[in-house]
């Protein structure tokens, strides 16, 4: 509104034009040929205002309730980190940012029984789940030990960062994986939208594993972790949390 | 002997209308060793089993016939091309299915009108019947075999298209029409113009049996394309690509059939042509995944020079199931139109075929050898060993180092740098194929605070690290 009075102002300083009788521009007195019948576009109710995709809403992360169904989320096994997430889980349809050092801190066990949990409830077609540019080989044993379905599992080895952005890109927008895992040393900011825009349209979750030294880069993951050591559980701080708070994560609780 | 038996036994005239059933498994000619058919016993059958509508192109060369006997094949799936310029069709079966022969006729002659065709047909029981009569340009559509040699009577002998002599010698004995042919006896016919002319005539009244051979559409896809000038640009060549795998579609699509593996040979003006093969994850006849996967392979080709001419050739082409077509696709709701397959096929054509794979577990005590990789699709082929796996009672680390790493001396040394949390497990197999191992192995942390699996060789007492876990 402090923008459209400085507007209405203008043409009486220049001379141009004869200002409007209404010299006080409040909300009520905003010319008429610019925001026209501004009764009638205001929400009726709260649930008009609320389903407006512009608003941006905080979900009460502590009350577990659910999004819609159309973009489920999948509960990571810790209850302490549960309650810290919105909806209550991962989020699927958005990206995931684990900064980590390390590997072996245990930070797939942070998303293995949701892969899981995620492939037994699948009716119909066990979902896909893409791993790409992993550190190590995946140990099948290991995998089959804890209950990912082996068949679904796909490990692509790119030989460079941009394949790998590419084939992270083509399986989260294939709609055929539920998770997509990528690990990188580094990106560019303009190919993490373009990785998000695919979960999103591909209703995939995409994790990427970088290092801790891109802390400080804006990044457009909904979800950013950090994962350093700690006695006797890895020490996990959420950086950023859309619709909750950021802080630590005390994971020593079950 | 019994050849020469036949033939004093057969002296009588063609009987205007005594058909033997066509299907009766009469003897070919060729057993006889040049002797004459049987004369047909007469029998009542008077509806044939057989129907052939035939046509003539005039002046259209053999390579056109190809063509038009794939038209031919959407009505019947017995097409025969008879040279130099005829087709015939086995109709019998399709009459249900078009409802009549007259509509069927009239659809197969719409067909070549709208190609623009100059054609003479006709249908008959047989099929030289068919043919000649549509040689002789005389619209015919029999069904009948009873009147057949009376229909046939008066065609003229050229329309028989026998060689030049038989004919002059025909003209001799003042014979022009068909119908004074079939008046003479049949032993001094077979005398005068030999056995093939009498069993022609057979096959024509429908008493023998004609059997054709079918066409059998090409089982490739080859296809040229000429530039008039070099083209150096991957861009262009995609571009110009594009009419080739619309036509490599359609003619998949004709076939009922898909392929797995495509060539495409980039010819320049000198030196070798440049091969770029593909390989599909599954057989596929769609337009967009051909192009799909050309794409990812010509985005990665270097040309090495200008490109004068490409050519695109399919593999060997396989039968297509149903399940593989895209609507039918059960990932359809899924939230995208790819399948695996899909996705599997195009990430392999731009990171190469092994860079994309399964892994399966192997109930196999030593740990490098409890698992594999699976590169054929579909990647459920990993069999269910996985789920047979004994489950032991030490966890197993998610990631495992391709060969165990060594622990310098050192590391081994301060073994308060690692703390050992779970362990020993005691891993002693292989003997019996010289890739024998005795390991202890453990869980430990490290000082970094990671979990790590390592395990202590029983005979060097050397640690060495194996995997991670995660």
């Amino acid at each position: 509104m402090c923008f459209g009075a400085v507007k209405m102002w203008m043409p009486h300083e220049c001379g141009g034009r004869k200002p409007k009788p209404t010299p006080t521009p409040t909300p009520e007195g905003a010319p008429e040929g610019r925001e026209p019948r501004m009764g009638e576009r205001q929400p009726s109710s709260l649930a008009d205002l609320l389903a407006d995709a512009r608003v941006w809403k905080l979900k009460d992360a502590s009350a577990s309730q659910r999004l819609s169904p159309s973009r489920p989320v999948w509960s990571t096994g810790r209850s302490a980190l549960d309650a810290r997430l919105p909806g209550g889980g991962w989020p699927t349809a958005s990206l995931v940012e684990v900064l980590i050092d390390a590997t072996g801190l245990g930070e797939m066990q942070l998303f293995l029984p949701a892969f899981v949990e995620c492939q037994r409830r699948a009716d119909g077609d066990v979902p896909w789940l893409a791993w790409i540019a992993p550190p190590h080989e995946p140990y099948a044993p290991a995998l089959a030990q804890q209950g990912i379905e082996l068949d679904r599992l796909l490990v692509i080895r790119p030989a460079t960062a941009m394949e790998a952005l590419w084939a992270a890109e083509q399986a989260l927008s294939s709609g055929v994986c539920a998770a997509v895992l990528l690990w990188l040393k580094g990106t560019d900011d303009r190919w993490l939208r373009r990785l998000k825009l695919a979960a999103e349209a591909g209703g995939a979750l995409g994790v990427l594993f970088r290092p801790e030294r891109h802390r400080f880069e804006s990044s457009p993951a909904s979800l950013r972790l950090l994962m350093t050591r700690g006695e006797p559980e890895p020490r996990l701080e959420l950086l950023k949390v859309q619709g909750g708070r950021p802080g630590l994560v005390d994971l020593s609780v079950p | 002997m019994k050849a020469r038996k036949l033939k004093t036994q057969t002296a009588d005239l063609f009987p205007a209308s005594a058909p033997a059933p066509a299907s009766a498994p009469a003897p070919r000619l060729s057993t006889l060793s040049g002797g004459l058919p049987p004369a047909p016993q007469a029998a009542p059958a008077p509806r044939s089993t057989q129907l052939w509508y035939a046509a003539v192109f005039p002046q259209q060369p053999i390579p056109v016939l190809h063509r038009l006997s794939l038209h031919a094949q959407q009505f019947t799936s017995l097409v025969s091309i008879e040279p130099p310029n005829a087709l015939l069709l086995e109709i019998k079966g399709s009459l249900k299915l078009f409802g009549s022969l007259e509509r069927l006729h009239a659809l197969i002659d719409a067909r070549w009108q709208a190609l623009a065709l100059q054609v003479s047909s006709a249908v008959a029981p047989s099929t030289l019947a068919a043919l000649w009569c549509a040689r002789s340009g005389k619209p015919l559509a029999l069904e009948e075999t009873a009147t057949l040699a009376g229909r046939l009577a008066e065609l003229p002998i050229a329309c028989t298209a026998w060689d030049a002599d038989r004919l002059q010698t025909l003209h001799s004995m003042g014979i022009t029409r068909l119908g004074e042919l079939l008046r003479l006896p049949r032993a001094g016919l077979a005398r005068r113009l030999g056995p093939n002319a009498v069993l022609d005539l057979d096959i024509a009244l429908a008493r023998q049996p004609g059997p054709r051979r079918a066409f059998v559409a090409r089982q490739r896809f080859r296809e040229r394309c000429e530039f008039e000038t070099e083209i150096d640009n991957v861009a262009y060549l995609g571009k110009a690509l594009e009419p080739l795998i619309g036509r490599c579609a359609q003619f998949l699509r004709e076939r009922q059939a898909g392929v797995q593996t495509l060539e495409l040979k980039l010819r320049h003006r000198a030196g070798p042509a440049t091969r770029v093969r593909l390989g599909l994850a599954s057989v596929t006849s769609e337009r967009r995944r051909l192009a799909d996967v050309l794409d990812q392979q010509l985005s990665r080709l270097e040309l090495s020079a200008p490109v004068r001419a490409l050519e695109l050739v399919s593999g060997a082409l396989q039968p297509l199931s149903g399940v593989s077509l895209d609507a039918f696709s059960r990932f359809g709701n899924a939230g995208g139109p790819d399948t695996a397959a899909q996705l599997v096929e195009r990430l392999r054509a731009r990171l190469g075929e092994n860079a994309v794979y399964g892994v399966s577990a192997i109930p196999e005590h030593r740990p490098e050898a409890a698992w594999r990789r699976i590169h054929e699709l579909p990647l459920a082929a990993a069999l269910m060993i996985g789920a047979a796996m004994p489950l032991d009672a030490m966890p197993r680390p998610v990631w495992l180092l391709d060969e165990p790493l060594l622990l310098s001396r050192q590391e081994a040394l301060h073994r308060d740098a690692w703390i050992l949390e779970q362990g020993p497990e005691r891993i002693e197999s292989g003997w019996w194929d010289g890739k024998g191992v005795a390991r202890d192995y453990y869980s430990a942390r490290c000082a970094r605070g990671a979990k790590l699996w390592i395990f202590q060789e029983r005979h060097t007492k050397c640690w060495y690290l194996h995997g991670v876990f995660a």
